[in-house]
């Protein structure tokens, strides 16, 4: 039997936020659909809305022609909507089959017959008899995609489903995926990588900033229209001065870097090499989740490595803690302003004494030396014309502009010889954006150097003098910057490549 | 519809109101519960909290009472403005106590102004090495600090059990599962005779004016401050965090020894079963009534050491049990969580909303 699924004019809005803006979508069974869109594109809103995690301000979900409520997970479960989360909802230390029937009604040799069907009819091998622990990612998905079959799902909702497998293990749930489809399954895959929307999916749904901006067979695509359409249009070709810096002098250099995380959710880094010049501004695009947050950390000491993997004024750091790292002048500036960069509950001059190294003598013989954090405070808000002069004043009350101001200033006051940062004007206006960005140029023509990793590929145009994309914990070739187009940077962080 | 939202103008004084009014509301609760029992409630509650305190003897107890309860939350302040649960000061306490009891029974025939500060030292010492376990295990093995420190409580209370029935016990006690009296070098000095009020007072104060010196104007301080609001940043920032850790906990159980120390070379003067009437729990509400600041812990271990004699009052004179005083200690921490959490939060009414178009 063929299954309709319509979303009509959902929207969502969070506070400061537009999750979901008048979203309205078509889907069939049959088919599987792909809905693509950056980190923060409204994607995951819709999902939860479509699986009864999150109501709708407003607007309806039809399922063949019948408006359906979904105020709840167990509502979506009635409704037959089964849906595959990013993150595992297993129980570790039970087993294979005491997971699959904890939420189901039926006798367990009922269940263990079903099962079994189901894991013969799509070729799954899994010991159902095992802790759900010594399975690997792609069996633990395939344990919460039985959960799903188990109920006769009319919708499948996988959400980025391919972030914690391999490249085999990725092809075996295509194949599935593709069986369930020709099953009479309705399939919706939440993504943003452009290659697998190609291999998988016959439409592509793509959402930016809330909204759905286009709806089309993926036969009519390529990686490069999708990544166009994806991170937006936008060309703006406002560059500074490329300069030449094949006579200054090496001040960073990564050589065969490799990390390798405990945690399935963070992204491995596979042999990073990259070097940066003095005065020279590297600009590292990607989108969000492919290892920026693990590059950055690398960078700051705040994930430590073999001390030789990273040099820094021909001096081995790998091994130091930011504190020490900064002792070598360095300075960072994190994306998470608001929860690690800066304490909201602290006062604007504690948050300054976050950026502590012997030189700064803010404490001295362990004790607080108040007056001089306080002096230098001042100092900061005046030079990078924080809108307050109150030291004292707690800098929640401060807005994102003047907190990345302040954030940025307190990394800046101490001369660094490089700065790293991390999306620094995320989420800014207009008038904070300009005002960083003019900093950040300021110090390149003072021969001081910067890496700005950042998702926003304007901002990294306009910016750096080289570019290289990472995507999956690799880093693309390094390219100058005057020969790189936003179309060439969506293909790169698509996962495509150019010559 | 019911809509709860945080609240993001705080002001410092409603901050340290809140306590008040928790211990406010306490009292109305109590009441009402004398009342169900059929007590007049303003009589019962005067037995609970006046009656008590109205002679010098009163204000004494009070004081010995208020001196562990003090010393202990003031210690786990350090644990708990970091971060780190520390919820076995109890096993600690006692771990302290067994310590410094042992030092003690080994001067049992002897006499020195030296034998007193060697004890005070040794349970110090033995409270903190206690403590290091849970954060040892936490550091280096990613335990939960809060099962560890808790499950310790019950070894460290089955140790002392099967010491002074056993090996540790009086050879001239008839069996009494109790040690020997301590000698008078071993003791706190009595601070005025006839009042049970001992020289442990003095630790304590002195701990809460070096832990403030400590919180507010070192280091060491602001990383515990930065740790607790976030430990993201102390990251970022390159503070140790390990080192941190252990260094919280070697603090806390530092206080709870002292506090064990402090009992059983005061009032108590030997070791036995009881030496600590779950101290080491209640200090956890004295830290949080006091806001984890060394002032408002000086407050706050005054008024939960008042429950403590109510209880015993209302015993005598109400023929009620004394856990009654438990029900006070709890019903102070609920009112306190409850306020606490209207401080925070606020609840909107929104009235029905219309989801029909």
């Amino acid at each position: 039997m063929n299954t309709q699924l319509k979303v009509s004019k959902i929207s969502k809005i969070y506070p400061g936020c537009i999750a979901n803006d008048k979203v309205s979508l078509e889907f069939e069974s049959g088919k599987i659909y792909a809905l693509l869109g950056e980190n923060g594109a409204g994607k995951s809103t819709l999902v939860k809305i479509l699986s009864g995690v999150v109501k709708p301000d407003e607007g309806k979900v039809f399922l063949n022609n019948e408006s359906i409520k979904l105020n709840s997970p167990l509502d979506a479960k009635k409704n037959n909507i089964g849906m595959v989360f990013q993150h595992f909802n297993l129980f570790e230390t039970l087993s294979v089959f005491e997971n699959l029937s904890i939420d189901s009604d039926k006798k367990d040799e009922d269940l263990r017959v079903l099962v079994n069907d189901i894991l013969k009819k799509y070729n799954f091998k899994i010991d159902l008899d095992i802790p759900v622990l010594n399975l690997s990612a792609g069996q633990k998905q395939k344990v919460e995609i039985i959960r799903c079959l188990i109920r006769n799902p009319k919708v499948l909702i996988m959400d980025e489903p391919t972030s914690v497998l391999t490249e085999q293990e990725t092809d075996d749930l295509f194949i599935s995926l593709k069986q369930f489809s020709k099953d009479g399954i309705l399939i919706i895959y939440i993504t943003h990588k452009l290659k697998e929307v190609l291999s998988l999916c016959d439409e592509v749904a793509v959402m930016r900033k809330g909204k759905v901006v286009s709806v089309s067979n993926t036969i009519d695509e390529k990686i490069e229209s999708l990544a166009n359409k994806m991170v937006g249009e936008n060309l703006n070709t406002i560059k500074k001065k490329i300069n030449n810096f094949k006579n200054s002098e090496e001040i960073l250099k990564i050589s065969n870097l490799n990390f390798k995380s405990d945690d399935p959710y963070e992204t491995n880094l596979n042999n990073l090499n990259l070097s940066l010049k003095k005065g020279e501004c590297l600009g590292i695009a990607g989108i969000s989740g492919n290892g920026q947050n693990e590059l950055f950390q690398i960078l700051s000491g705040e994930i430590i490595t073999e001390g030789t993997s990273i040099m820094f004024r021909n001096k081995e750091i790998g091994k130091l803690n930011p504190r020490e790292r900064r002792e070598y002048l360095m300075a960072f500036s994190p994306e998470d302003r608001i929860s690690q960069a800066a304490v909201p509950e602290l006062k604007i001059y504690e948050n300054v004494a976050l950026n502590n190294f012997k030189s700064s003598n803010f404490f001295e013989k362990g004790l607080v030396n108040e007056k001089k954090i306080k002096e230098h405070s001042k100092k900061i808000l005046s030079n990078f014309s924080v809108n307050t002069d109150n030291v004292e004043l707690k800098s929640q009350f401060l807005s994102g502009g003047n907190l990345q101001k302040l954030i940025i200033g307190r990394e800046l006051i101490t001369s660094p010889e490089l700065l790293v940062c991390f999306n620094p004007t995320w989420g800014l206006d207009v008038g904070a954006i300009n005002y960083i960005h003019e900093t950040l140029i300021q110090i390149n023509e003072q021969g001081k150097s910067s890496i700005l990793i950042s998702t926003d590929n304007d901002e990294l145009l306009k910016l750096s003098d080289r570019i290289c994309v990472i995507y999956k914990g690799k880093l693309s070739k390094i390219m100058n910057a005057d020969t790189v187009t936003a179309e060439k940077l969506g293909i790169l962080m698509g996962g495509g490549s150019i010559d | 519809m019911i809509k709860i939202e945080k609240r993001n103008d705080l002001s410092r004084s409603i901050y340290f109101l809140t306590p008040i009014l928790a211990i406010f509301l306490t009292l109305i609760g109590g009441g009402i519960i004398f009342y169900i029992l059929g007590f007049n409630p303003i009589e019962a509650l005067k037995f609970f909290f006046i009656t008590p305190i109205s002679d010098l003897y009163g204000l004494s107890e009070l004081l010995v009472k208020a001196t562990p309860l003090c010393l202990i939350a003031i210690g786990l302040s350090f644990c708990f403005k970091s971060n780190n649960w520390n919820i076995g000061a109890e096993g600690q306490l006692i771990f302290g106590g067994i310590v410094g009891g042992g030092v003690a029974l080994l001067f049992y025939n002897h006499d020195g102004f030296y034998i007193l500060p060697i004890i005070i030292l040794s349970g110090a010492i033995g409270g903190m090495l206690f403590a290091m376990i849970p954060a040892i295990l936490k550091t280096y093995f990613n335990t939960n600090e809060i099962l560890v420190s808790l499950m310790l409580v019950y070894v460290a209370k089955l140790l002392l059990d099967y010491l002074v029935v056993g090996p540790w016990s009086n050879p001239e006690g008839f069996n009494f599962p109790e040690t020997r009296q301590f000698s008078e070098s071993a003791r706190m000095p009595i601070l005025f005779d006839g009042l049970r009020i001992h020289a442990g007072i003095f630790i304590t104060l002195i701990t809460v004016f070096l832990s403030w010196l400590i919180l507010y104007k070192t280091y060491l301080g602001f990383q515990i401050k930065v740790s607790g609001l976030s430990l993201k940043t102390a990251k970022y920032a390159g503070f140790k965090g390990k080192t941190m850790i252990i260094i919280v906990f070697m603090i806390s159980g530092a206080c709870a020894g002292l506090a064990g120390v402090g009992e059983i070379t005061g009032p108590i003067g030997q070791l036995h079963r009881n030496i600590s009437p779950d101290y080491g729990f209640t200090a956890i509400i004295v830290a949080f009534l006091g806001r984890l600041n060394p002032v408002g812990i000086i407050f706050a271990s005054l008024i939960v050491a008042l429950t403590y004699l109510g209880a015993e009052t209302a015993q005598i004179f109400l023929q009620v049990p004394k856990y009654t005083g438990q029900v006070f200690q709890g019903m102070i921490l609920f009112f306190l969580l409850g306020s606490d959490y209207l401080l925070f939060f606020k609840i909107k009414f929104l009235g029905l909303k219309k989801n029909e178009h």
